[in-house]
């Protein structure tokens, strides 16, 4: 029978909060993932609630860091001049254009693709994930142990720094099986891989692969994986260097 | 639950359940612009404006929508059509047309943002809505040109370039490097023009395709538009296993589930032999296959079907339905499938005609001239290679679907997406216990086939059902299915063995092939063949020979896919070539050439291959080259590619991007047209009272323009417009036979077949004009303008005879038939060059640009012409480069979705540009040959070759992966 028995579309996060109690009700943010995933489960009924009406699709800029709401479209992302360069081309490079418009930044970062460039790129850019009750922590936390019971509200980024990414592909657009992020600050080169563990992940760019042991999978060997990584990484440091 | 939103401006409040799209809702009322392509947002079809945004509603919930604007693309459905519609059937960005309303909305909610996009914008909206049709060239000049029409600019009429011819037709040339090619949009097909050619009213001409306005308007057209009363769901049980015996199945609980009317399976559905592939009769060896088996064969093989009220019931009954399996040993490489001891596929004794069936040899196929090993052993040097293809699907965006009901005759009816509706009324008949007279074929408006429409490949479930239930049943394959159940190009291992003189005369080529037909035969002996035929007849050489065994295996199973084994056999044949052009120190192209087939040269191995082979000495003559303008098109295509800097240093190693070695490949390419002695078509016209025309073809339009080239080819006989020819195809019980869209044989076959039934209009036409003009000698009326003229410049107007013949005097309906087969398969030729660039150091291949040249014979219409060519450069291009399907150990696929298999975006596509070269090819109607599949055989081997120019590194194996390249590089360092 139908997988998704109800759906709820709350108007206060007290009350999507209230909604969310209960084990079988999922978040439902632009649903590029969680709709195909709900429907094409036949065991689990689930119930969703929809952030849609919670004014969570704000742009805010405030002390040098910008604040991503957690329903803002990665198109919208994309499109804007206010997030940093890198951030706007990495929205842009995440998805094809339709499904920009639909997922969202909060989505994206609770289903923590190992080859998200985007999330790779907010590692870099500092990124610090806020959950509903007014705590944060930082991106990689979440990557690594996800939201848990929370609802993320924002995500807050530096989005000064030149950056750069480089990839590789089976085709030009194609999600990467390795990509390398990189950000200048002023205190040094920051980088982070896709495609090398179980969430995108920063790393030493003085030995990007160390303890490093990615998944091989048909588009790339573990050890391929690992000799771009050393590659990429190269050239994105070099690229802002 | 209520929901409330505004559809293009009007409010409508309904009610929905939780886990309903908007997909579904929106085409319940009837906004059938909004197609299904996938269920995770990957095509694009379903993408509607939600508040001036494009959105895929096949991801979004119902519930979502809830008090939003919504507008599809039957909002911009007036009369007139608008500016960005007009776009779109100006330019031929229509072929099946499937996406296109969504392609209409996304331009829409661009130029409302940007009224002045550039390209590269476009091609981001674009990145969206995946094609497999066009290559994105068209679409991409649509979308700028209605940007030009809303801002008021002016634009010319879209239309051909001729270009000059750059040979005298035969003779090489050699293009100077400052020899450029002249400057145009890539959308516009580059025409040669040949003197041998007549100027002609509208066959050449730029016409725009019958359907178009049907497509951009988003008209219910294709098998999913119509609404049934009291239609029923039906979904299919798929093995979880690659091979395994089904020991007992209980439907119990299924059936007991409310809502559910029928549970089919082995068990009480009739065990009927057939062969699926939809092939002319009697369909080949062996019939290996059964609507419900005992035993399946693949991961996703059928088990059960069901028929239920709704979709959500006839899937949680699938679930209902307990099966117990013994799983058996699975094998998947062709190799290995040969090996003793191997799994045996079909062990079932009611199977008749496999070749070895304790070795899974389906069958072996053999074909000789000459004394090869002789040739061999006197040649100056041997060379022998081996080559691995992969699997792969043409994937179009319209999943098989099929809905099968009893009309008030009880006769049944299948409305159906198929290439094949003849072939699918005579396959089906005794599977479901009819006869051919009580079965009824409706092909609608198709949205891609590429070969795997070629297949009587799912009518019978729904047919099966609809008997059982007496209501009408529909059942549409999910993407996960088209995958996983539908069919794609056979693997092969092939290995070429050639004998050369030293100064580069061929003088033996073998090839042997060992073919990959998955679980069951279906297209299994003719792919293989056509493997054979293009591999060697290419090139002259007086000793070939032909050995091949075609294996079953436990993977998804290969049939039909645009090119039909060609592309197998020339990436093999071209790189083979090139490479022994390198080890004996001759420029490749000029060794090719050398040795490549000339107008007037004999087709020496293709009599010996095929369903009515012949053995060499029962042969009189053999069938030779009737025309061929490869020269021109090698040297169109070389100017236009820059084909001088493959030899340049400089420009091979950028001294800017040490990583970076780029190169130019190059591949002869010739391909065949129809299969001679088997593919016929049918067609009948008759006239109507104002002197317009109703053309009956059973010729199948997949989207390639086929309804509208064959309309051309009749307006030209009839000297009228082609809007006065109207025309309808592939209705079993209305129009004549054809064998289907298959084999490039539509424009020459059915096309011939509508000339005679037009030439027999003509002649009537003519007869009674000559009588109203008073003129004694009919055969001197003329033709043209919708008129008869009479030799003196009087005239009266085709509605005039009409009128007269049908209502005043000596009453006749005016029409004619025709049907046509050929003894003949004239040869269209291509040059093809790929420009790519490597990365060494991480094995990635980047295309950069892709040339092809074609001579088509005469292309009836260029713009749906190029549009073929440009979209089955696309196709090949993801064959070589990207696609396959990844297997784990257990058969099952990795990657059955669009994004992991990868289909090409609009933003990534490299550079295409095609040249029409014409020829007058005398055996075809008005001079036209083949184009749809040649496209397919040069662009692999050009990028491989290309790879070979970059690095020096040759890839004998598909595709050409990052990390496939990388280890290629690493072992040649």
């Amino acid at each position: 029978m139908p997988s998704i028995v109800a759906y709820h579309r709350p108007t206060r996060l007290d009350e999507a909060v209230n909604l969310l109690i209960e084990s079988n009700r999922l978040v439902l943010a632009g649903g590029t993932a969680a709709v195909p995933r709900a429907r094409a489960d036949g065991l689990n009924a689930v119930e969703f609630v929809d952030l849609q009406a919670l004014g969570l699709d704000r742009i805010d800029n405030a002390e040098g860091r910008v604040t991503l709401g957690a329903m803002v479209r990665l198109g919208d992302m994309a499109d804007s001049d206010s997030v940093g360069s890198l951030p706007a081309r990495l929205a842009r490079r995440e998805l094809p254009s339709i499904m920009r418009d639909q997922a969202t930044i909060g989505g994206t970062v609770a289903e923590a693709s190992p080859d998200s460039v985007l999330l790779a790129g907010l590692l870099v850019h500092d990124a610090r994930v806020e959950f509903h009750d007014h705590t944060s922590l930082p991106l990689a936390l979440v990557l690594d142990d996800g939201p848990g019971d929370k609802i993320i509200v924002a995500v807050d980024i530096d989005p000064t720094g030149d950056g750069a990414i480089s990839a590789t592909g089976r085709t030009p657009a194609d999600v990467p099986i390795v990509a390398a992020v990189a950000r200048s600050t002023t205190s040094g080169i920051r980088v982070a891989l896709t495609g090398v563990a179980a969430a995108p992940i920063e790393v030493d760019p003085s030995d990007p692969t160390a303890d490093l042991m990615p998944t091989s999978d048909f588009r790339g060997s573990s050890d391929y994986r690992l000799e771009l990584a050393e590659t990429l990484v190269r050239r994105a440091v070099g690229e802002v260097s | 639950m209520e929901i409330t939103f505004t559809l293009n401006g009007t409010t409508r409040s309904i009610s929905v359940q939780p886990h309903e799209t908007m997909l579904s809702v929106l085409r319940g009322l009837g906004m059938k612009s909004v197609r299904f392509g996938s269920d995770t947002g990957e095509t694009g079809a379903s993408a509607v404006l939600i508040d001036g945004r494009l959105i895929n509603t096949d991801i979004l919930l119902a519930a979502q929508a809830d008090g939003h604007q919504i507008t599809t693309v039957e909002a911009f459905n007036a009369a007139e059509l608008d500016a960005v519609q007009t776009a779109f059937m100006a330019t031929g960005a229509l072929q099946s047309g499937y996406s296109v309303p969504a392609m209409i909305l996304g331009t829409h909610a661009l130029v409302a943002k940007n009224p002045n996009p550039t390209e590269a914008e476009v091609r981001d909206l674009l990145s969206g809505i995946l094609d497999r049709e066009t290559a994105y060239v068209k679409p991409v000049e649509a979308i700028m040109r209605a940007a030009a029409l809303l801002r008021g600019d002016k634009t010319e009429p879209f239309a051909p370039a001729i270009i000059e011819p750059l040979t005298d037709g035969h003779t090489p040339v050699v293009v100077r490097p400052d020899d450029q090619a002249p400057d145009f949009s890539l959308a516009v097909p580059r025409v040669v023009l040949s003197p041998d050619v007549p100027e002609m009213s509208v066959v050449g001409k730029p016409e725009i395709k019958v359907d178009a306005i049907k497509l951009v308007k988003g008209n219910p057209a294709f098998t999913d538009d119509f609404d049934m009363h009291d239609m029923l769901i039906a979904k299919v049980l798929r093995s979880p296993h690659a091979h395994a015996r089904i020991v007992d199945i209980d439907d119990s609980r299924a059936r007991a589930l409310p809502g559910v009317h029928a549970v089919l399976h082995y068990k009480n559905t009739p065990r009927v032999k057939y062969a699926s592939g939809g092939q002319s009769y009697p369909n080949p060896h062996p019939h290996d296959q059964v609507s419900f088996d005992n035993k399946v064969r693949h991961v996703g093989d059928r088990v059960a079907a069901v028929a239920a009220d709704t979709a959500d019931i006839a899937e949680e009954a699938i679930r209902l339905i307990d099966v117990t399996y013994e799983p058996l040993p699975a094998v998947f490489d062709e190799r290995e499938a040969l090996i003793p001891g191997a799994p045996v596929i079909h062990d079932e004794a009611d199977t008749e005609g496999i070749k070895d069936r304790d070795r899974n040899i389906v069958h072996h196929i053999e074909a000789n001239r000459g004394d090869v090993d002789h040739a061999l052993a006197s040649a100056d040097r041997v060379f022998e290679q081996t080559f691995r293809v992969h699997q792969v699907q043409s994937t179009p965006i319209e999943p098989h679907i099929s809905i099968a009901w009893l009309d008030s005759d009880e006769r049944m009816v299948v409305r159906t997406a198929t290439q094949v509706p003849f072939h699918t009324r005579r396959m089906l008949a005794p599977l479901i216990g009819m006869t051919v007279k009580d079965i009824r074929i409706i092909k609608p408006r198709i949205g891609g086939g590429f070969g795997a429409k070629q297949e009587m490949l799912i009518e019978d479930i729904p047919a099966h059902l609809a008997i059982a239930t007496r209501r009408p049943v529909k059942l549409e394959l999910t993407r996960e299915e088209e995958f996983v159940s539908s069919r794609t190009r056979h693997p092969q291992t092939l290995t070429f063995k050639t004998g050369v003189n030293a100064d580069g005369t061929l003088v033996a080529q073998s090839l042997r092939v060992i073919g990959n037909t998955g679980p069951y035969g279906s297209h299994a002996f003719t792919v293989q063949v056509v493997t054979g035929l293009r591999a060697l007849t290419s090139y002259n050489c007086p000793n070939k020979r032909f050995d091949c065994d075609v294996v079953y295996t436990n993977i998804p199973v290969p049939g039909a896919y645009r090119g039909y084994g060609a592309p197998q056999g020339e990436f093999a044949l071209e790189a083979h070539m090139e490479d022994i052009a390198h080890e004996m120190g001759f420029e490749p192209l000029e060794f090719k050439r050398k040795n490549w087939v000339k107008l007037g040269d004999e087709l020496d191995i293709a009599p010996h291959l095929g369903e009515r082979a012949v053995a060499e000495g029962e042969l009189d003559e053999y069938p030779r080259v009737t025309s061929c303008g490869v020269e021109e098109c090698v040297a169109q295509a070389s100017r236009a590619i820059g084909w001088h800097r493959h030899t340049d240093p400089d420009w091979r190693q950028p001294a800017d991007r040490p990583n970076i070695r780029r190169g130019i490949g190059f591949a002869f390419c010739m391909h065949g047209t129809a299969i001679p002695f088997l593919d016929m078509g049918g067609c009948s016209i008759k006239l109507n009272d104002d002197g317009s025309f109703n053309m009956l073809i059973g010729a199948t339009d997949l989207g390639t323009g086929a309804d509208t080239v064959i309309g051309q080819i009749a307006a030209e006989v009839l000297g009228v417009r082609l809007e006065d020819i109207k025309v309808y195809s592939s209705d079993t019980d209305m129009t004549p036979f054809d064998t289907g869209a298959y084999a490039s044989s539509t424009t020459y076959i059915s096309g011939t077949a509508a000339k005679i039934a037009a030439e027999a209009v003509r002649k009537r036409l003519k007869e009674r004009g000559a009588r109203l003009l008073g003129v004694d000698e009919p055969c001197t009326v003329e033709l043209r303008d919708g008129r008869a003229w009479a030799p003196d410049g009087s005239s009266v107007s085709l509605e005039e005879i009409a009128l007269d013949s049908l209502h005043i005097e000596d009453q006749e309906q005016i029409m004619g038939t025709g049907s046509y087969f050929s003894p003949e398969c004239p040869a269209p030729f291509g040059a093809q060059f790929a420009e790519i660039e490597v990365d060494v150091d991480t094995g990635q291949v980047t295309v950069v640009k892709l040339v092809m040249a074609v001579d088509c014979g005469v292309a009836i219409n260029p713009i749906t012409a190029s549009g073929q060519v440009e979209g089955g450069l696309a196709q090949a291009l993801g064959y070589a480069h990207c696609e396959e399907y990844a297997l784990d150990d257990n058969g099952r696929m990795l990657n059955a979705e669009l994004g992991p298999y990868k289909i090409y975006r609009a933003d990534e596509m490299p550079d295409i540009e095609v040249y029409l070269v014409q020829t007058m090819e005398d055996s075809g109607p008005f001079g036209a040959k083949a184009v749809a599949e040649i496209p397919m055989d040069g662009v692999v081997p050009s990028i491989r070759n290309a790879i070979l120019n970059a690095t020096g590194v040759a890839m004998n194996e598909l595709p050409f992966t990052p990390e496939r390249v990388w280890q290629a590089l690493r072992s040649e360092a």
